[in-house]
């Protein structure tokens, strides 16, 4: 009896553990489908709120089509309703791979530099939207090459600067601070980014992971955002095994600190290509020189400092007559005196064509890359800079500038094939003594028709320029062009051929265009220019 | 000099004689026109011959520079020499040119004395190059001062060999290059720290010691001349006590020749007036009166410095100075007195002989096109550049002249057809009667024509044009005259509804080509009158070509350089035939209207004056 009793109440207990356990599933469905349906509600919401910006733009635009600024407004108004859907979008199926279990953090080599030199290229033009004073400082990085997700690094640090930004009213601050703290062979990369802005009640911060919510402010009217940032951020942050913690106060600001552990790899720093060389450099902010100075004493390389154009011009003149050149001149974040920096680099690259110019900025590389290579600068180390990437990068750019085949400056151009049309013997003397330091083979004629002979002689491709002077006996340069560019072969229309004339009328420089040449170099040839434009080839 | 270049030389003085209207003078129309075109005549052939001549003889010997003999590059540096005296300035360009190509030759053989010189000469070229780009703003402009100013900073910066250098003429250049930074850098209170950087070094014992010939004392003179030019700095503020004391100094060390002249050249005056306002030592109205006074003492015909400057830069000044008071007191009198300051400096600029179109005389031209104040009671804008692109620019008065009679033939038959297709402009869109409309739309088509090249009135390019071929770096400043028009045109409300057409009137209807690239088509209400000045400038352009050969041109283009809203109308034979009529009569029709402005006008004294 006593058994039949203990069996019933076995059972008995079984069956309530399994209804407490069906009370519990049942409560976690119903949450899951109110979570769901909160989910499709917010969502349909939030989809139909641009969508209904589109379609109704898209009409108010063909109805007053006639009217170009309506049309432009509206086409404005549909532009940002486009990326905001864009981004909901890929913040909502973030989220779904993440509730999936498909988001997966990768771990692979990056270079924290890179990292957040990308976030700061993201981040910075909206900070400069908003007039705000945007700090960053990245301090104590003794290991530049971690292990981890470079682009979900990104995402997190874009997303909650771009928060600080969107919820700071009008020039307001923003600071944000990296650094490391090491152990053994792992090293915690931290993170802080704290902004005077509209902050956070302490009933919203505990809400703020969950997906859909944002700060209503009176303040901040038209704040765009899906609500699922924060969501993404706490998953990724997790998913990697790290933290966040945020402190808030309503009108005072915000501050989010993030720490993530990531394996480190020590990478060796590569001076090879800097013993002897002098360095100049022109940066007017005093952080950004000490930077120099720490990095630059650790190897004992030499340098000066300059903070403004006319300095460095001087320090190149007096160098240049003490010959006690500088090998490289690093053209840092403010050159003095509000100079657009790709002047000054014209400049030092007109007056010492052997110095090999290195850009450190922390603006897109992408964006000014045309403008600074057309201006002599020959490489780039992105800010922000650590010991490594600043080192490495100077050893990098004196090494590619040339080494010690190639006069500095020059390009390289080994394996190349120069073309020289030009009568008059010591100009081509001069040419070919020129560009020997290129290391490219250089073929001379001594007029036009000799320069199509040996053109047509070539295999095809053979020739990677001709340098042609215009006024030539036999045949002139333009005659030549014309010969060369009619030929039947595969190079003929598209091999480079520039103008190497004194004639320095803007129609003879137009007539050498018409006549099918590319380029034009004005004649006494000025060696630094010719560099700089024999850079295209290389 | 060798023959061609003193060829060359005298054909650009005769060219500058023969391009002045103003100097022609005949009994009446007829014997002014045959005249005039007897000189147009003499002058294309005398560009040609100058065209060739430097074809022939100059760029051969820059071509083969290296190899060029001593008594070559002597006379080179003769030539480029005769080109640019600081005061009449004959040819900038080739002076330019033949020092640039200098500059190459010395940095290739490293010639440490060669490379200070020619740093010098090219630094001095490209500022009085410069100086027709005043009040422009743009990246162009910009990268154009930044390496004016590192020209000579770099020139300068060989003060630190001063010891090492023997020559003396070297060490002159040096410093006279230090000195020349200020006049190139546009931030003041870096051009005060300049000057007393050169005032230091040019009072110091040490280097007077190592270049005993140098004449250091009017180095020292004219670096105080250019420290006073600073003295806007004291009423901006910013500078240290140091600076200001600098400035003050420089101010009195300029002013106390002049003090007790009794006929005291203005330039070197009026610095210490203004010194002693910027301090407040004076008054307004003290320093005003002292204006009026200084502008009442000189004729109008005292067309040296002293003369140019009181009838021309101080009415600048002084419409500044009612600009930036709108509470002066007795403000209406201020302004009486400022409309026959106006007039007074319109008689001096007309009548002003082609024989002292000094480069000081051009300088001023371009002041008054950038900072003419137009208010109520004085001579519109409008009027007042009008008048100068007649004196000073006869050609492209004329030729500007045919763009706005084709504008005006061709806008009519565009409005005639559609009614409102300029109504995108608020002013014609306001009017509804249609023949109100019509006579609205062709006029402002007109003088669309006449203010499109506004921008060439102040770079003075009209003579450059007649003298021979632009050069390269020379069409890049010139395409800037599509900015430079816009600038000053859109500053002022008897203009501005102009600008447009100046800035856009070389760019491709599709975008992707011309230049005035500032000008974005879609955002300018005037784009249909822009997009019709872009075809009548090149319909009018000089060309061998017939006029039905000038419209298939343009044709050609449609959709892409030009606007197929108006090519379209390019098509018909009534419209082609008033095109080929209007270039066919030549520019005698725009002649007669010069001969009426030049001559008919100036005995009745009438003046536009602007009113609210």
């Amino acid at each position: 009896m006593n058994d039949e009793i203990r069996v019933l109440q076995a059972e008995n207990e079984a069956l309530r553990r399994e209804n407490n356990e069906l009370r519990e599933k049942l409560a976690e469905a119903q949450s899951e489908n109110l979570a769901k349906e909160s989910f499709l509600s917010s969502m349909s919401h939030d989809i139909r709120t641009p969508m209904n910006a589109i379609i109704g733009m898209t009409v108010l635009a063909k109805k007053h089509i006639d009217e170009k600024s309506r049309v432009s407004d509206a086409l404005g108004k549909i532009e940002i309703a486009g990326s905001h859907l864009l981004s909901l979008i890929n913040d909502v199926l973030d989220m779904s791979r993440i509730n999936s279990g498909r988001m997966k953090v990768t771990s692979e080599l990056f270079s924290l530099g890179d990292l957040l030199h990308d976030t700061l290229t993201i981040v910075r033009p909206q900070a400069d939207a908003r007039g705000h004073s945007f700090v960053f400082e990245a301090v104590g990085i003794d290991y530049e090459s971690l292990y981890g997700d470079p682009l979900r690094l990104r995402q997190i640090y874009v997303n909650i600067i771009s928060n600080a930004v969107k919820y700071t009213p009008e020039h307001g601050e923003i600071r944000v601070r990296v650094w490391e703290e090491t152990a053994a062979d792992c090293c915690t990369l931290c993170f802080s980014c704290a902004d005077n802005g509209i902050g956070m009640t302490k009933e919203f911060l505990s809400r703020i992971y969950e997906p859909f919510e944002r700060v209503r402010s009176s303040t901040l009217s038209g704040v765009e955002g899906t609500g699922l940032g924060m969501s993404i951020v706490k998953k990724l942050i997790e998913a990697m095994d790290g933290a966040i913690a945020i402190e808030s106060e309503p009108g005072r600001g915000t501050s989010v600190s993030i720490r993530i552990p990531l394996r480190y790899e020590s990478v060796s720093v590569n001076t090879a290509a800097l013993a002897g060389k002098r360095f100049l450099i022109v940066e007017a902010d005093t952080v950004m020189q000490e930077l120099y100075r720490r990095y630059l004493d650790e190897f004992a390389l030499p340098y000066r400092i300059v903070t403004s154009p006319s300095e460095a011009v001087s320090a190149i003149a007096e160098a240049e007559f003490r010959s006690e050149r500088y090998a490289c001149a690093i053209l840092g974040r403010s050159c003095g005196d509000g100079t657009d920096v790709c002047s000054l680099a014209s400049y030092l690259h007109q007056a010492d064509g052997e110095l090999v110019l290195v850009l450190i900025s922390d603006r897109n590389w992408a964006e000014i890359e045309y403008r600074a290579t057309r201006s002599g600068v020959e490489s780039f180390i992105p800010i922000p800079f650590f010991r490594k990437s600043l080192i490495n990068g100077l050893d990098e750019a004196l090494r590619t500038s040339g080494g010690e085949k190639l006069s500095p400056g020059a390009p390289d151009l080994t394996g190349r094939h120069i073309l020289l049309a030009e009568d008059n013997l010591i100009n081509r003397e001069i040419a070919c003594e020129i560009l020997s330091a290129t290391n490219a083979e250089i073929h001379t004629a001594a007029d036009g028709r000799e320069a199509v002979e040996r053109f047509e002689q070539s295999t095809e491709g053979y020739y990677d320029l001709i340098l042609m002077d215009i006024q030539m006996p036999v045949m002139d340069g333009y005659a030549a062009v014309g010969h060369i560019r009619a030929m039947e072969r595969g190079d003929a229309r598209i091999v480079p051929i520039w103008a190497m004339t004194a004639n320095a009328f803007a129609e003879d420089i137009a007539k050498a265009r018409q006549s099918g040449m590319n380029g034009h170099i004005a004649k006494p040839i000025d060696v630094n220019l010719l560099m700089q434009q024999l850079r295209q080839l290389s | 000099m060798l023959p061609y270049q003193q060829r060359y030389i005298d054909n650009v003085r005769q060219i500058a004689s023969l391009s002045d209207l103003y100097a022609i003078t005949a009994p009446d129309f007829d014997s002014w026109y045959a005249l005039l075109q007897q000189n147009g005549a003499a002058l294309d052939a005398l560009k040609a011959e100058n065209t060739a001549l430097l074809g022939a003889h100059l760029f051969p010997l820059m071509d083969a520079l290296h190899a060029a003999s001593a008594e070559d590059i002597a006379a080179l540096e003769e030539f480029a020499a005769a080109l640019m005296d600081w005061s009449t300035n004959l040819d900038c360009g080739i002076y330019l040119l033949i020092h640039e190509s200098l500059l190459s030759l010395a940095r290739f053989r490293r010639d440490r004395a060669s490379i200070i010189k020619e740093l010098y000469m090219v630094g001095m070229g490209l500022y009085y190059q410069g100086r027709r780009l005043l009040g422009t703003k743009c990246a162009e402009i910009d990268a154009f001062y930044f390496r004016n100013e590192m020209i000579f900073t770099e020139a300068g910066s060989y003060l630190q060999f001063f010891h090492e250098i023997d020559d003396e003429q070297t060490k002159g250049y040096i410093i006279r290059a230090l000195a020349n930074i200020a006049i190139c850098t546009q931030d003041l209170r870096r051009r005060v720290g300049i000057s007393q950087r050169v005032l230091q070094i040019v009072q110091d014992p040490y280097y007077r010691s190592m270049a005993p010939s140098l004449p250091w004392d009017v180095f020292l003179r004219r670096t105080h001349q250019q420290m006073s030019s600073n003295r806007a700095m004291l009423s901006r503020g910013g500078l240290s006590a140091e600076e200001l004391s600098a400035v003050l100094e420089s101010c009195q060390v300029v002013f106390q020749p002049e003090s007790d002249n009794d006929t005291p050249n203005v330039r070197w005056l009026w610095p210490y007036y203004e010194m002693e306002y910027s301090c407040g030592f004076v008054d307004l109205s003290t320093t005003l009166h002292r204006m009026q006074r200084l502008i009442d003492m000189h004729p109008y015909d005292q067309y040296d410095m002293s003369g140019l400057y009181a009838n021309v830069q101080l009415p600048i000044y002084y419409g500044s100075l009612v600009r930036r008071n709108p509470t002066l007191a007795h403000r209406s009198e201020h302004i009486r007195f400022l409309a026959g300051a106006y007039e007074k400096m319109m008689r001096v600029m007309m009548s002003c002989p082609s024989a002292s179109f000094t480069d000081f005389f051009f300088y001023l031209v371009s002041l008054v096109v950038t900072d003419y104040y137009e208010t109520d009671g004085v001579m519109s804008y409008r009027e007042v550049t009008t008048a100068l692109m007649r004196r000073l620019s006869g050609a492209l008065y004329i030729r500007s002249q045919r763009v706005g009679e084709i504008m005006r033939c061709l806008s009519r038959a565009i409005v005639r057809d559609e009614s409102g297709f300029f109504d995108d402009i608020d002013f014609l869109r306001a009017l509804t009667d249609p023949v109100e409309k019509e006579r609205a739309v062709t006029e402002y088509a007109y003088e669309c024509g006449l203010y499109h090249d506004f921008g060439l009135i102040k770079m003075n390019f009209d003579r450059l044009c007649h003298s021979r071929a632009l050069l390269e770096s020379e069409q890049k400043l010139y395409e800037l005259h599509t900015l430079s028009g816009h600038d000053d045109l859109a500053s002022r409300a008897s203009t501005a509804r102009y600008a447009d057409i100046a800035l856009g009137h070389h760019a491709w209807y599709n975008g992707a080509g011309g230049y005035g690239t500032r000008y974005v088509r879609n955002e300018s209400p005037y784009r249909q009158m822009t997009d019709l000045a872009a075809i009548a400038t090149v319909l009018s352009e000089d060309s061998p070509l017939s006029a039905e050969e000038r419209i298939d041109a343009v044709l050609a283009q449609e959709g892409r350089r030009f606007s197929p809203l108006l090519t379209s109308y390019l098509t018909e034979d009534s419209l082609k035939r008033q095109i080929a009529a209007i270039l066919s009569r030549g520019d005698e029709a725009s002649c007669r209207a010069v001969y009426k402005d030049l001559w008919g006008n100036q005995s009745d004294g009438k003046k536009e004056v602007k009113h609210g």
